[in-house]
């Protein structure tokens, strides 16, 4: 076990490390220059060069990239064009934000884990619910029409459900308030009315994957023996199926959500668009428009940070939901 | 959405690290005489859903190999522009978006192009673009897989890594900065670069962050293989490699991929319009039906007819798709039949 | 069973499209006040310079007044000002030397605002400059704004750290454009760039090497706001501007919005232009116009005293425009940001082929396209109407779709290639599909070269650039044929890089003509520009005039005072209230 943990840990790392290198490659093959853009209108070339000097771009591109690094670790000195010191973790000044990186993603960071989380948590009850009920229900009328929504959702743009849902609920029937980020802290109700459409978008699209796997496993585990002998030892259905059924369905599903939530994660910026959220993905999608590297290397390590973090706690989950896998 | 375009379509069909449930060759015990694709085949022919979705897929496919051919019929080009027929805001004239005998399904607002022809050439586009992507991902997938399951040791735990650093890839962020760039490589600044070499570069896209999910599939499949005893047998009798893979792995674990296969062609072309989405998938003037949709939606309130045809038609495409993956599954694995 | 979800899926959606598809479109109707003209003067009477700036009618004073935009605005320190939302916020918690007196119909007057008139020619030539300091000037601290302060303000803009704002002054002071080098800032710290002097509290003064008429001008943008030195804090200044104007700045959420609250140490008795009527301003960043439009038009709670900072989109017109409830609640004004076709005269170096392309232009298509004329007003002269001493004038008449066969006639039979640059972005990318249509029937052949968005504007102000024809748009910083012909037209500044002379003319006669209207006192100058304005498309027709930008703006129900303003085209807040 402790091996294990170590070993993932260590692949982590490297895989993070790589990440780390080729977005900071991918930054240099940017057709953005994000020194022009800080002057729109009336810069000349040598003040350009001059700033460019100042950002330290004209470094040599491994030193940037250490400095990067370093700066992640323990900390350095920007400059007085960049907000000076810069204290450990330090993921940069961005020149395009005019604010230290690490304050944009203390701001955008809850954003879109307020999106993320919560709707996570509906496609799983959601899909998962629909699956079983079907399976129970094999060949009813319920089983067609869960079957048939978790398609639809399955087949359909999340931009597009978006709009159509903002049409209805918020600019023509007035139910909803117009979809934006509250903090949780200061009105969990606002918080919870700026973002159930985005949820529930987000939850139809999803959950179609679980529908359909959950019901597959479930149909599979009611046949098999344990199951059918619990039936004949008399064990009351709830208890069968709570404990029995739905315990072994849940392990593939486990692999799916981390990976899912991960993903989403990293790449809200179709819901966020959408839904006119500014979280991780604008922020994201806005710095690689900008060219601003601190910005870009910042998003793209932390959501490689958080799709590598669940696929370990999904290795960790499996052995725990299921004891016939051992970690080695 | 997802990080990966194709994700969970392939993993539905077995989660990673699972080493081979589902395995169909079971099936093949139960009647002598008829191999599991004849079965399959049967039960496929007897399910209506299947028929039907089965049946709206050739249709689309049929429409984007003719789509020159109703051109001519047709009588209107994919870039003529209408704008005579358009009012001061550049909303089309007339009833529902300009619908009318020359214009089956109406004008685009603003450039005034007729949206029936463009549909047409979008369906060629998009389909191209998810079928090559299917195959190319399909293939490394399946190489990969092959090499990683059946090798084991350290090639494993390689391509094992490769995958975990693919999929820890925010494959949006590169898309969007890879996409408007590669052009400039290979294009001077003279030339805009053909439609053909767009559409490469986005094939070239899922190309790379698509291959992880089949990848893994097909390992897991393997691995469970590796054990059996005819697996054993061959390679006691001194096969090499590939007749290892194509002889003796692969006609065991097709069904699946086929399945994989089958569903990852509409999450492709819902990915291709998330591109566009984004302003890095195929751009004006080429027809496409992820752009078309994409702008149609601004258009909604003003000018719904815009969004009704490229949405109908891109839902029933999709749908139908998953429809049929779905049977196809149904009909391969009779274990989680209805 | 499973095909009839299907059906039942299908048609379900089939049915809520097609609800709205069932009118018949005959056509909307705009008006948009193209013939407006602007009338402009230089007040050298102190009087037009006090304060108190006239009752708003219907002004009442408290309540909360939202700004909703897109993205956030990306400086507010005032010597960084530079966009259009910037340029729209300063004047809510900073004042300048001068500011325009504007009714938002075209009239508009040049006064003084921290200073008592619009800055005194000293010796005539326009090289020396004096502005006397009004009395009773606070920051919102209390202390007193003195000619220092505003000295200190204008020698920080050398700073190399702080980009973003203009920087004619800081170039006519060090008569370079490398002025940063000419005098450094944080070497200096203590002292004044050359050519600034502070003689008393209450006078500043510039000593020019040459000659220049358009100081007054210039000084009208926020980065001759007053800053006192300990308050400086280099770039962190973005986050906390020190006030001098009616409102100061309570909150910084960088991204998210941004608040201000009355500043009660400034006085309305100094203020020729400014009101103090809602309690707060809040700038709220993050919505898309799109849901900006539909919020003002359902006119819901809070969003009654809002109002909808970026334009409504294309596609929301007709809607908007159909709605006869919404044209109380709309503003609709061309603005001076004028929309060319830049021709590169090193490339198309044929007169002939430059006259064809005028003719061939189909500009009511291209509007159209833009998304009609609440977007867009065809513009057949370089300079925009919103100029001073505008003359509307057609150098080559072909009518609102073109004239191919003209064009034809011209290119003598001739098949001319010729590439078009556009940028990556959707509008863009219309147009350049639109451009290509219209131009290969009068005879062009074009190829459409998509180039990104953020590199664009630097590959087209690139002298040795590849490309033939390109879209470019110029905002004039003020009114006057100055701020445009000479920037645009003149060959003799022509660099490796960043030109604003797209077009690349170098025409000695024309840049005589610079000179020699440039040296004219600026009240005089007005119609001198008109006229070369025509000369420039007759000889030597560098681009295609197209369109200029409309705003058209929506806002709620209680949002009142608000209306564009006429120098840089978009929503002022000066006479801005919360209708009670």
């Amino acid at each position: 076990m402790v091996r294990f943990l170590i070993k993932r840990i260590l692949t982590a790392v490297l895989t993070l490390t790589a990440v780390s290198i080729v977005a900071f490659l991918m930054f240099f093959a940017l057709p953005a220059d994000p020194v022009t853009g800080m002057c729109p209108k009336n810069c000349n070339t040598e003040r350009l060069e001059r700033v460019r000097e100042e950002l330290g771009l004209n470094d040599p591109k491994p030193e940037q990239y250490l400095n990067y690094m370093k700066g992640i670790f323990v900390g350095r000195d920007l400059g007085s064009a960049q907000g000076g010191q810069c204290d450990a973790p330090c993921l940069g000044y961005s020149y395009v934000n005019s604010e230290a990186v690490s304050d944009t993603f203390a701001r955008v960071l809850p954003v879109t884990l307020s999106i993320v989380i919560p709707a996570a948590i509906i496609w799983l009850v959601l899909g998962i619910g629909l699956g079983m009920v079907s399976a129970l229900r094999k060949g009813t009328v319920l089983d067609r029409l869960s079957v048939g929504f978790s398609l639809t959702g399955a087949s359909l743009q999340l931009y597009f459900v978006g709009a159509v849902l903002q049409l209805v609920f918020v600019y023509t029937l007035h139910i909803l308030p117009t979809p934006g980020y509250t903090s949780i802290f200061e009105d969990p109700l606002k918080w919870a009315g700026g973002l159930v459409l985005a949820w529930w978008s987000l939850a139809f699209l999803f959950s179609a994957v679980y529908t359909r796997l959950s019901r597959a496993q479930m149909l599979e585990t009611l046949s098999e023996d344990f199951v059918r002998t619990a039936r004949a030892k008399g064990l009351a259905k709830g208890k069968v199926y709570g404990r029995h059924a739905l315990r072994a369905a849940i392990t593939p599903m486990v692999t799916i959500a981390g990976l899912d939530l991960g993903s989403a994660l990293g790449g809200t910026v179709i819901t966020e668009t959408t839904f006119g959220i500014r979280g991780l993905g604008r922020t994201a999608v806005d710095a690689v428009r900008l060219g601003d590297l601190p910005t870009i290397m910042a998003t793209v390590l932390i959501s490689a940070f958080f799709i590598v973090l669940a696929n370990i706690v999904v290795d960790l989950l499996y052995a725990a939901i299921d004891p016939r896998i051992r970690l080695g | 959405m997802s990080l990966s375009p194709v994700d969970d379509a392939a993993l539905a069909e077995a989660g990673p690290r699972t080493p081979g449930d589902a395995v169909p060759e079971a099936t093949a015990k139960e009647f002598v005489g008829r191999s599991p694709g004849q079965l399959a085949w049967a039960r496929l022919r007897r399910d209506r859903t299947a028929i039907i979705s089965g049946v709206t897929v050739v249709l689309f496919l049929v429409i984007a190999l003719a789509a020159p051919l109703i051109e001519r019929l047709y009588g209107v080009g994919p870039y003529q522009q209408f704008q005579d027929q358009l009012d001061g805001a550049g909303m089309p004239l007339g009833y529902a978006g300009g619908v009318s005998g020359e214009h089956w399904f109406g004008l685009e607002p603003q450039l005034g192009r007729d949206i029936f022809i463009r549909l047409v050439y979008g369906i060629r586009t998009s389909l191209f673009i998810a079928f090559a992507a299917a195959i190319i991902t399909a293939g490394t997938g399946i190489v990969l897989g092959v090499v990683a399951g059946y090798l084991g040791g350290w090639v494993d735990a390689v391509i094992g890594w490769v995958i975990d650093f693919t999929l820890a890839l925010p494959y949006l962020i590169f898309a969007l900065a890879v996409v408007p760039t590669v052009a400039l490589r290979f294009y001077g600044p003279r030339d805009n670069p053909p439609d053909w070499f767009k559409m490469v570069v986005i094939i070239g896209i899922f190309a790379a962050f698509g291959w992880t999910a089949t990848a893994r599939l097909v390992r897991g499949q393997v691995i469970s293989l590796r054990e059996r005893e005819f697996v054993e047998a061959a390679r006691a009798s001194g096969a090499g490699l590939l007749h290892m893979a194509f002889r003796q792995l692969l006609p065991n674990i097709w069904a699946p991929i086929l399945v994989s296969f089958s569903l990852a062609l509409p999450a492709y072309i819902t990915s291709e319009a998330a591109l566009s989405f984004l302003g890095v998938g195929m751009v004006d003037p080429t027809p496409d039906f992820g752009a078309m949709i994409f702008k149609s939606i601004d258009f909604m309130q003003t000018d719904p007819a815009y969004l009704f045809f490229p949405g109908v038609a891109i839902f029933v495409l999709v749908f139908a798709f998953n429809l049929f993956g779905d049977a196809l599954r149904d009909a391969l694995d009779p274990k989680s039949s209805r | 069973m499973r095909a009839r979800v299907v059906a039942a899926a299908g048609s379900a959606f089939a049915v809520a499209l097609a609800l709205g598809a069932c009118s018949k479109n005959t056509g909307t109707k705009t008006d948009v006040d193209t013939e407006r003209k602007t009338t402009g003067v230089i007040a050298t009477d102190p009087k037009d310079s006090l304060g108190p700036a006239p009752e708003v009618p219907g002004a009442a004073k408290g309540g909360t007044f939202t700004i909703l935009r897109e993205t956030q605005i990306s400086h507010l320190d005032p010597q960084r000002v530079y966009s259009f939302a910037g340029l729209m916020a300063a004047p809510l918690y900073a004042r300048y030397l001068t500011t325009w007196k504007d009714d938002g119909k075209g009239k508009l007057t040049l006064v003084g605002d921290l200073a008592e008139t619009p800055g005194t020619n000293v010796n005539k030539d326009c090289k020396v400059w004096e502005f006397k300091i009004k009395d009773g000037l606070k920051f919102e601290d209390g202390r007193p704004i003195t000619s220092k302060e505003i000295a200190y303000g204008i020698a920080r803009s050398f700073n190399p750290d702080l980009t973003g704002g203009p920087t004619y002054i800081q170039e006519w002071l060090a008569d370079s454009a490398q002025y940063d080098t000419v005098w450094d800032f944080k070497a200096n710290k203590g002292s004044l760039p050359p050519g600034l002097t502070t003689p008393d509290d209450k006078t500043l003064r510039f000593e020019f090497k040459t000659a220049h008429c358009d100081l007054p001008f210039a000084a009208s943008l926020p980065a001759t706001a007053p800053l006192p030195p300990d308050k400086d804090t280099g770039v962190n200044v973005d986050n906390q501007p020190f006030a001098s104007g009616p409102y100061k700045i309570t909150k910084v959420a960088p991204g998210v919005e941004v608040v201000l609250e009355r500043n009660d140490q400034w006085d309305a008795k100094t203020d020729p232009v400014r009101h103090q009527y809602p309690d707060k301003f809040v700038w709220s960043f993050g919505t898309t116009p799109d849901a900006q439009a539909n919020r003002m038009i359902a006119d819901n709670g809070p969003d009654q005293s809002a109002v909808a900072f970026n334009t409504v989109p294309a596609s929301l017109i007709s809607r908007v425009l159909g709605d006869a409830t919404l044209k109380s609640r709309s503003l609709l004004s061309p603005t001076p940001s004028a929309n060319r076709l830049t021709i590169n005269t090193q490339r198309v170096t044929d007169l002939k082929v430059r006259q064809a392309l005028n003719y061939a232009i189909d500009r009511d298509g291209l509007i159209k396209a833009l998304g009609g004329e609440a977007v867009a007003s065809p513009l057949t002269t370089l300079l925009p109407p919103a100029t001073l001493g505008f003359e509307k004038y057609d150098a080559y008449p072909a009518g609102p779709n073109g004239n191919p066969d003209k064009a034809k006639e011209l290119l003598g039979g001739k098949e001319v290639p010729l590439v078009l640059a556009v940028r990556d972005d959707d509008l863009n990318q219309r147009l350049g599909t639109q451009l290509k249509n219209n131009l290969e029937k009068a005879g062009f052949k074009i190829t459409v070269k998509t180039t990104p968005a953020d590199s664009y504007l630097d590959d087209v102000k690139n002298k040795n650039n590849a490309w033939d024809i390109y879209l470019d748009s110029w905002a004039a910083d003020w009114p006057s044929g100055a701020a445009v012909l000479p920037v645009l037209f003149d060959g003799r500044g022509i660099k490796p890089a960043g030109n604003s002379n797209t077009s690349y003319v170098n025409n000695d006669a024309i840049n005589a003509e610079f000179d020699r209207v440039l040296a004219m006192d600026p009240a005089a100058q007005a119609p001198e520009w008109a006229k070369l304005d025509k000369k420039i498309m007759e000889e030597v027709a560098p681009a295609v005039p197209l369109y200029v930008d409309v705003s058209f703006n929506l806002h709620g129900s209680k949002a009142g005072g608000v209306f564009i303003e006429s120098i840089f085209g978009n929503v002022s807040f000066v006479n801005a209230f919360v209708k009670q």
